[in-house]
């Protein structure tokens, strides 16, 4: 089975690990990405919401089980064709809910471009910005080198 | 059945325009968000809907670039079952009545 380990930086990754926390903790109630069927019928827009929910819940504890005793033990995290796919929806869930909750101000196009001083942000909103940032290396390291056992699962 | 029969064959008509708008093609419209990856765009096309490489590109450039992609059309179930698989990877997906273009 391939598998990736990746040795973090302890001292600049655990203090997002908060910020990451808190949007799992809103992702609990809130789809990351607004439904877009609004047609359907309440009760099977209901059941898909339910289901849609209980998978997004699954993947996110997936990725919070990252960051477990050996990551605060040397700071490394390992990812394989069991954990890839769940990690890399969990990514770009928390990366929506942080735009959400904190990214807004900073505008779509920014967030797309990526082109932010980091120096000139308040520090909630470079935490967050930061956070964005590192899952979505996560996201990038996972896609790289694993995307064949996602295609394939 | 035509719509145009539906139409004229009296009660219940309501019942019959929905059968019918759900039994014609739909498609399957993927919108554009800031956030997610363009790596992560050509990674879900592939898997959700079996694309290449240059086929799921295209349409992650064109959801990029022009806001929206049509990324398959048929019937109403199977379109609705690949916007929940599009919701489930955090994709943003509507569907569209051919009849309206």
């Amino acid at each position: 089975m391939k598998r990736i380990e990746v040795k973090l930086a302890l001292p600049v990754v655990a203090p997002l690990l908060d910020v990451i926390k808190g949007m799992a903790d809103s992702l609990r109630r809130n789809l990351a990405a607004p439904l877009g069927l609004t047609d359907l019928d309440a009760e099977f827009g209901s059941a898909w919401t339910d289901e849609l929910m209980a998978a997004q819940n699954e993947d996110v504890q997936t990725l919070l089980a990252l960051f477990n005793d050996e990551f605060f033990a040397d700071g490394v995290i390992a990812f394989d064709e069991g954990n890839a796919e769940q990690i890399v929806r969990a990514t770009a869930a928390v990366r929506l809910r942080l735009r959400e909750y904190y990214l807004k101000p900073l505008g779509d196009e920014t967030l797309e471009s990526g082109n932010v001083e980091l120096e000139q942000l308040d520090e909630p909103l470079r935490k967050a910005f930061m956070c964005y940032l590192f899952l979505a290396t996560i996201q990038e390291l996972i896609i790289q080198h694993l995307d064949s056992s996602i295609l394939e699962s | 059945m035509t719509k145009a029969q539906a139409k004229t064959q009296g009660t219940p008509a309501p019942q019959a325009e929905t059968e019918l708008a759900l039994q014609g093609a739909w498609r399957v419209v993927v919108l554009n968000d800031p956030v997610n990856l363009m790596s992560y765009v050509v990674l879900v096309f592939k898997k959700v809907f079996g694309f290449d490489e240059q086929t799921a590109r295209r349409h992650m450039l064109e959801v990029h670039e022009q806001g929206r992609s049509v990324v398959w059309s048929g019937l109403r179930e199977k379109a609705e079952a690949y916007a929940f698989t599009l919701q489930q990877w955090h994709l943003t997906a509507v569907l569209e009545s051919d009849e309206a273009h």
